[in-house]
């Protein structure tokens, strides 16, 4: 700690303006001051001369000009260390589960960047049991995987079932960065890795939603050096999950405008392309390492074409995008079978047949989709026989992806289960062909595999 | 003005006169409307109290280097350039009276129907800290509201956020006030402990008599406060004001108590904080609304939750929406937040259906959690049942009913009974066993 290094000249909600006395004060330095027995801190974005400006970790009700500041030296830091797993820590570095935080070894969470050389790709898949998942948008590992979607379309359902099923099934180590979602959901998750003995394997950081835009930027920075650490010194396969990225362009959003910068559209930070870059170059794997990210994105008033989410969505190698539309029919998880990609979709990568019947249930549904038009002008009856077979194999289709989650488990009353690819491939082919033809379209809702 | 108010402006004036504190005081040097400028005041703290001299009271909104932004919360005559400004060392605070329950009451801790203040009374912030992430326990218990549609198929738990939005005249306060009403029910019942806080907004004085006349007139008011700002208060007191009802709220369950707090409407809330942050220059984002729009509910209705010492507070926060869109800005931000959604639409009002829920979009992401275990066994088979009628109905519209299949007709004719059954007057709350014997036919 160096004492006296500014003092406070002006407060805001959002900010503070320091004087600065010391001229090796640098961009991302903590200061920090104590008023009536509590204590402030606030990171400095800014240094015009000799004037810094900061943003508060948490609120500033109380804080008064003239007030001296120290410097906390080093930055923000994070435990760097194997005794990083099984704890709970904000986005300054500090446990909130009340485990100790006295690791030797801390590092600061923003030094890190990938050369092109360390950068490595692996070519090996990874299923998640998750039907409609792994037939439209199937992963690999090291991927970058986007879950698009509006508000209470289920994204943070289906990152959890993900957790579920790929932890649980690969028990390799994994990171969960909660940024600017609901405390609920977070304490929840934390609950039952615990109940399931999980939590030992994973570490947890958290800026929720009521938190301050300081938190919430700060999250995926803490989070990712965690998950380097696993990477880099451990040699392992990670599991890093978001939710939600958006909410860190939002926070900085936030920021910015309190710096008073200008905004580009819907007042989404001049430099958002490039803190996002910043962010994902540091999501990616070595010859150590792999880390593979499943992103929740946030889509603000249901705009797909929303600035920041595009932004997004140019670092990823495949998305999930989930669809109110279909969320409306009771169709979960509501996946928009069009929107949701992956490069993995490639004869090369996931072979022929795999490759073969994507595309010709795309060609059903969205000949479906024409054909819902003309139904609701003439009526069934007037189809010719080839789009009858089309219409009611199509709606045997769309209900045949959706799936009893594990971690649904309450909203549904029905149990969870997991689908093989191998089977999911059979089922769809034997949909497409007419096998289950005579069956009525309601028994395909939500159960697992068919055949067997 | 009440006492406490003029006690602090006499003790400051005596002050002054006796020249202690010299920089305790300033001038207004620029007015735009209820956003003032005032040089002089050096020692002031964030979000401290100050008196505008004879004329008003407001809180530090901005330290600036030379001067302080003021907001001003209230006004008794036009404030000019050249008023003098007192500093009051203290934070800007609200007021909470246990003696509030059964009352309208503001911020500044006047009983609205007397006009006088509280005898009896604790300060309280204005916003308290956000409750620790690990404080925080699972929400499972059932909060009841007595509507079946609710309670049945999308429930509502202790501590979550149910989001109560739909177009003017759809009914949202209804809901709210049945589910305020139906808790009285329930203490009679089971002898728990239940605070109900009604937040207003920038409603009318009328608007505002009513909804308390409707209260009073069921046996609602004697565990219910109401703490309001009516639309003609400033709007940093609007502002403030959905804050202060959750700080009331927050004591309540610090005693262990469940409290319910109705927020009515989070839309106009956002639109006088618009209006507060374009006029202290700031830049706007989407809509014209600020970048922390988002932040300013989501910090508000974190507040609720089934806290660690088995205290709990559930918020119904309402929206109105326009031509039933629920994919504006706004809506989508706090759907962001809420943990579920009753979406009320104005043709199923139309038609009759009341409540006028849209089950199609309407959600609760605790759905069964919170329920206990036969209204949650009923209520997925009945939910699935009603979806998937709802569904069909749409596609096979114009289809010939004799000549669909046996199995086709039969859900039809099943999916209308549901839908009929859900039908319910106002303030003619279910008991579960009431709503189990009521739906179990359509169970199979």
């Amino acid at each position: 700690m160096k004492k006296n290094v500014g003092k406070i000249i002006e407060v805001s909600e959002l900010s503070v303006k320091v004087l600065l006395y010391d001229q090796n004060i640098r961009i991302k330095d903590v200061l920090q001051c104590e008023l009536e027995g509590q204590i402030y801190k606030f990171e400095i974005i800014e240094i015009d001369s000799n004037i810094a400006q900061a943003i508060p970790y948490s609120r500033v009700a109380g804080l008064k000009k003239g007030i001296d500041v120290d410097l906390q030296e080093g930055g923000i830091q994070i435990e760097y260390s194997s005794k990083i797993l099984g704890k709970i820590y904000n986005p300054f570095g500090e446990t909130i589960d009340d485990q100790p935080n006295d690791s030797l070894r801390k590092r600061n969470i923003y030094d890190r960047n990938l050369s092109v050389e360390e950068i490595s790709i692996d070519n090996q898949p990874l299923w998640t049991g998750i039907k409609a998942l792994d037939f439209f948008s199937p992963l690999q590992k090291g991927y970058k995987m986007g879950l698009l979607g509006g508000a209470g379309v289920g994204k943070t359902v289906l990152i959890k079932e993900i957790i579920n099923n790929v932890y649980k099934k690969f028990r390799s180590n994994a990171i969960f960065c909660g940024i600017g979602e609901r405390s609920r959901e977070g304490k929840e998750l934390y609950d039952e890795m615990q109940a399931d003995n999980l939590l030992e394997k994973m570490s947890m950081v958290f800026g929720q939603m009521g938190e301050s835009p300081c938190q919430r930027s700060k999250a995926i920075y803490s989070g990712l050096t965690l998950a380097e650490y696993l990477r880099d010194e451990q040699n392992q396969d990670v599991l890093l999950f978001v939710d939600n990225i958006y909410r860190f362009i939002q926070a900085e959003s936030e920021i910015s405008t309190e710096m008073k910068r200008i905004p580009i559209e819907n007042g989404y930070p001049t430099t958002m392309a490039t803190d996002i870059s910043e962010v994902e170059e540091r999501i990616n794997s070595t010859n150590k390492g792999s880390i593979t990210s499943f992103q929740a994105i946030y889509i603000p008033a249901d705009d797909i074409t929303d600035e920041a989410v595009q932004s997004v969505t140019t670092h990823l190698d495949g998305q999930i995008v989930l669809d109110r539309k279909v969320a409306e029919k009771g169709l979960y998880p509501a996946i928009n079978v069009f929107k949701s990609t992956s490069k993995a979709i490639d004869p090369e990568k996931v072979g022929e047949k795999h490759y073969n019947l994507v595309q010709e249930t795309l060609r059903y549904l969205s000949r479906y989709q024409e054909l819902e038009e003309i139904i609701a002008v003439l009526g069934i009856d007037e189809l010719s026989d080839e789009d009858k077979n089309i219409f009611y194999r199509s709606r045997k289709l769309r209900n045949y992806f959706t799936q009893p989650m594990f971690v649904s488990e309450n909203f549904t009353g029905i149990k969870g289960e997991m689908v093989d690819i191998a089977d999911t491939l059979q089922d769809v082919e034997d949909i497409l062909n007419g096998k289950y033809d005579d069956i009525d379209e309601e028994k395909l809702l939500y159960r697992g595999k068919l055949n067997g | 003005m009440s006492t406490h108010i003029e006690n602090l402006v006499n003790k400051k004036i005596e002050q002054i006169k006796n020249k202690e504190n010299v920089f305790d005081s300033g001038k207004v040097i620029n007015v735009k409307d209820y956003i003032i400028e005032v040089t002089g005041l050096e020692n002031v703290g964030f979000f401290e109290k100050v008196i505008i001299w004879e004329k008003g009271m407001g809180y530090i909104n901005q330290i600036k280097e030379h001067s302080v932004i003021v907001a001003i919360v209230k006004q008794n005559a036009p404030i000019q350039v050249g008023d003098i400004v007192n500093a009051t060392g203290e934070q800007f605070k609200a007021i909470f009276a246990e003696e509030g329950l059964g009352r309208i009451v503001d911020l500044f801790g006047i009983d609205l129907l007397t006009g006088r203040a509280f005898e009896k009374f604790k300060y309280i912030n204005i916003e308290n800290p956000t409750i620790p992430i690990m404080d925080r326990r699972a929400v499972k218990r059932p909060m009841l509201t007595g509507i079946a549609g609710i309670d049945l198929i999308y429930p509502i738990g202790k501590g979550q956020r149910q989001l109560i939005i739909g177009d003017k005249r759809t009914g949202k306060t209804q809901i709210a006030l049945d589910a305020i009403v139906n808790q009285g029910k329930e203490m009679r019942k089971t002898g728990d402990d239940i605070v109900c806080v009604y937040i207003a907004v920038g409603k009318t004085k009328k608007e505002i008599k009513n909804i308390y006349n409707e209260l009073l007139k069921r046996n609602a008011l004697s565990y219910t406060t109401m703490c309001v700002s009516t639309n003609d208060e400033t709007p940093p007191v609007a502002s403030l004001t959905p804050y202060v009802g959750l700080s009331i709220a927050e004591e309540y369950m610090h005693q262990g108590k469940d409290v319910l707090v109705v927020i009515d409407d989070l839309k106009k809330h956002a639109d006088i904080y618009r209006e507060i942050s374009l006029i202290s220059g700031r830049t706007p984002g989407r809509e014209a609304y600020p970048a922390d729009i988002f932040y300013l509910h989501a910090r508000l209705l974190e507040k609720g939750c089934q806290y660690k010492n088995g205290g709990s507070i559930t918020i119904l926060p309402i929206v109105e929406t326009k031509g039933g869109d629920i994919t504006d800005y706004i809506s989508t931000n706090i759907i962001s937040i809420t943990d579920g959604q009753i979406v009320l639409s104005e043709k199923e009002y139309s038609r009759g259906n009341k409540p006028a829920i849209n089950y199609g979009v309407s959600v609760s992401r605790l759905g069964g959690a919170v329920q206990d275990e036969e209204m949650k066994k009923l209520g997925a088979v009945i939910r699935r049942k009603f979806l998937s009628y709802l569904e069909t109905k749409e596609v096979y519209e114009l289809a010939n009913m004799d000549e669909m299949s046996e199995e086709l007709r039969n859900k039809m004719k099943q999916g209308r009974k549901i839908q009929e059954a859900l039908k319910q007057q106002k303030f003619s709350p279910l008991s579960p066993s009431e709503i189990q014997e009521r739906f179990e036919p359509f169970k199979d």
